[in-house]
C-alpha cells in the first residue's frame, strides 16, 4: 500500500512539473506558429540564418516550467544580450566589415535616396499612433520600414520591449519577401523610359578616403546622436577593420564567425520573446500590416525621390536605384538590378544601387537615433 | 521612460525627415571634403608628377666590372645585355659589383642528372 501511495505522490509530482500540466491553448498556437516559421524559413528559405532560430526560440519560448528566464543559465544569458542591446551592436561590426561603403563615396548623392526611403518608418509611426499605440510602440514599429533587423531590435527593446518579438519576426519576414513587395511598386511609380537609363560609371575611390569615411562619419554622427553611438560606432569599426588593409584577421572573425556566433544567440533570444501571452494579442496583426506599409511606403519614398533625382540630373540616375534606400543589404540592390535588367537587358544598375542601400542602413540608424532622442 | 517632446504624429514625422536629410547631407558633405583633401587622389598625383618622365639609365658598357673576362665564361655580349637588363629596373652601373657564373659543384650535378632524368 505504502508503494502503491510513494508511487501515486511521485508521478503526480512528475506531472506537475512537467510542462503538459501547465499547457494552454495560446502554447499550442505559438508552437503551431514557429512551426510554420520553420517551415518559411527551411523549406521555403524565408531569411532562413535568421528566421530559423527565431523559430526555434519561439517554440523553445512556450514550453512551460522550464524556467529559463527565472533562474541563472545560457538562456537567461542571451536574453542578457538583448536586454542590454549588446548583440545588435556586434551584428553591426559584422555588417560593417562585409560592407563595401565605396558605391556611396563615389556617388555621395544617394545618400538622399537612403534617406527619402526612411519616409516608410514614418508613414508607419502615424499609422500606428492612429490606430492607438502609444508614442514609443509607434517608434518602434514604424522602424520595421527601415528593414534592418538589429535597428529594430535595438529600438524595440529600449521603446517597447512588450512589442519585440512581433517586431523582430514582421521585420524579418518582410526582409526576405523584398523581392516580391518592391517590384511592383517600383513598376508601378515608374515609366519604361525611366527605368531604361543607364547610369555612368562610378568613379574609382582611394583607400584614403575609404578609410577616412568611418572615423570622421562615426565622429559626426555620434556626437550628433549619441544614443545610436554603438550601433554606429561598430558599424564603422567593422569597415575600417575591412578598408584598413592591416587587419584582416579581425575583419575576417568580425565578418564570420563572431556575427555568425551573435546571429544565433540574437535570433534565439528574439524568438525567446516570442510567448503567448506577448505574441496572441491583436496588436500583433496591427504590427504585421503596419510593417508591410512601412515597406511599401519606404520603396515609394526612395522610387519617388530617384524620380527627382533623375530629372534633376538630366536622366543621369535611374530611378530604380532609390527603393534600394529601404536598407535590407544587399536584397534591396539586386531587386533594383532585376527590375532594371527586365526593363532592359544589359542595364546593370547593382553597384549603383549598393550607394542609396547602405545609406538606407545609416539613414536607419539615424532614424532609430532621432525617435530615441526625441520619443523615449 | 521621460515625457515625450510631443505626441502629434504629423509633427514627429516631420521633425524626424528633416533630421535624417539634414544628417544625410552633412554626411555627404563630409565625404566630399574626404575626396577634396584627399592626398592619394589620383589627379592630384598626375598635378604633382615631373612634366617629363627621367631619362632611363642607359645601358653600361661593362666597364666597371673588372671580373666580367672572357676566362670565367663570360663573353661581353653576356655581360652587356645583363646589364641592360638590370638597368631596365632601374639600377645603374654602380650598382653593379661583380658578374661571375653560379659555381658549379661536380657532385651536387652528378646528383641532380639522375633525378632530372627520372622525371623526364
Amino acid at each position: 500500500m505504502e508503494f502503491v501511495n510513494a508511487f501515486s505522490v511521485s508521478l503526480q509530482a512528475v506531472w506537475n512539473d512537467s510542462g503538459f500540466s501547465a499547457f494552454t491553448m495560446g502554447n499550442g498556437i505559438m508552437i503551431a506558429v514557429g512551426l510554420i516559421l520553420l517551415y518559411l524559413a527551411f523549406v521555403k528559405e524565408f531569411e532562413p540564418l535568421l528566421l530559423g532560430p527565431i523559430a526555434f526560440g519561439c517554440i523553445l519560448a512556450n514550453f512551460p516550467n522550464t524556467g529559463f528566464l527565472e533562474e541563472m543559465g545560457l538562456m537567461k544569458a542571451i536574453n542578457f544580450g538583448i536586454q542590454y542591446e549588446i548583440f545588435p551592436p556586434l551584428i553591426f561590426l559584422g555588417i560593417g566589415a562585409m560592407t563595401d561603403f565605396g558605391p556611396l563615396l563615389a556617388r555621395p548623392s544617394t545618400l538622399l535616396l537612403g534617406a527619402a526611403a526612411q519616409i516608410g518608418v514614418f508613414i508607419a509611426l502615424v499609422g500606428a499612433m492612429l490606430l492607438g499605440f502609444t508614442v514609443q510602440q509607434a517608434g518602434a514599429i514604424g522602424i520595421i520600414g527601415g528593414a534592418d533587423g538589429p535597428t529594430a531590435i535595438y529600438l524595440s527593446v529600449q521603446m517597447a520591449p512588450e512589442l519585440l518579438g512581433a517586431i523582430a519576426v514582421a521585420a524579418y519576414s518582410y526582409m526576405s519577401l523584398v523581392p516580391l513587395i518592391q517590384p511592383p511598386v517600383m513598376q508601378l511609380l515608374t515609366s519604361q523610359k525611366e527605368r531604361e537609363v543607364q547610369m555612368e560609371q562610378l568613379r574609382p575611390v582611394t583607400k584614403f578616403e575609404r578609410c577616412m569615411f568611418p572615423i570622421v562619419s562615426v565622429i559626426l554622427i555620434s556626437l550628433l546622436l549619441p544614443p545610436i553611438a554603438s550601433l554606429l560606432g561598430m558599424l564603422m569599426l567593422g569597415n575600417l577593420f575591412r578598408e584598413s588593409g592591416v587587419t584582416d584577421r579581425l575583419s575576417d572573425t568580425a565578418q564570420n564567425s563572431l556575427c555568425n556566433i551573435v546571429t544565433i544567440f540574437l535570433a534565439t533570444g528574439t524568438g525567446m520573446t516570442m510567448t503567448a501571452e506577448s505574441f496572441l494579442v491583436p496588436q500583433t496583426l496591427m504590427i504585421i500590416g503596419l510593417g508591410l506599409v512601412a515597406f511599401i511606403f519606404g520603396t515609394a519614398g526612395g522610387v519617388l525621390f530617384g524620380k527627382i533625382m533623375c530629372r534633376a540630373t538630366g536622366w543621369k540616375v535611374n530611378p530604380l536605384i532609390g527603393s534600394a534606400g529601404v536598407s535590407a543589404v544587399p536584397m534591396a540592390a539586386r531587386v533594383s538590378q532585376v527590375v532594371g535588367m527586365r526593363a532592359k537587358p544589359g542595364n546593370y544598375l547593382l553597384m549603383h544601387a549598393m550607394g542609396p542601400n547602405v545609406a538606407g542602413v545609416i539613414g536607419t540608424a539615424v532614424a532609430a537615433g532621432t525617435m530615441l532622442a526625441m520619443l523615449k | 521612460m521621460s515625457q515625450p517632446v510631443t505626441t502629434n504624429p504629423f509633427i514627429i514625422m516631420m521633425i524626424n525627415m528633416t533630421i535624417v536629410f539634414a544628417v544625410l547631407i552633412a554626411l555627404g558633405l563630409v565625404i566630399n571634403l574626404i575626396h577634396y583633401v584627399d592626398p592619394t587622389r589620383p589627379d592630384r598625383q598626375k598635378q604633382e608628377a615631373p612634366a617629363e618622365p627621367a631619362p632611363a639609365p642607359a645601358p653600361v658598357a661593362p666597364e666597371p666590372v673588372a671580373e666580367a673576362v672572357p676566362e670565367n665564361g663570360l663573353t661581353p655580349e653576356v655581360v652587356a645585355v645583363i646589364a641592360a637588363a638590370l638597368a631596365s629596373y632601374g639600377y645603374g652601373p654602380g650598382a653593379i659589383h661583380a658578374i661571375r657564373p653560379v659555381e658549379r659543384n661536380g657532385w651536387k650535378a652528378s646528383g641532380r642528372m639522375p633525378g632530372a632524368s627520372q622525371n623526364l
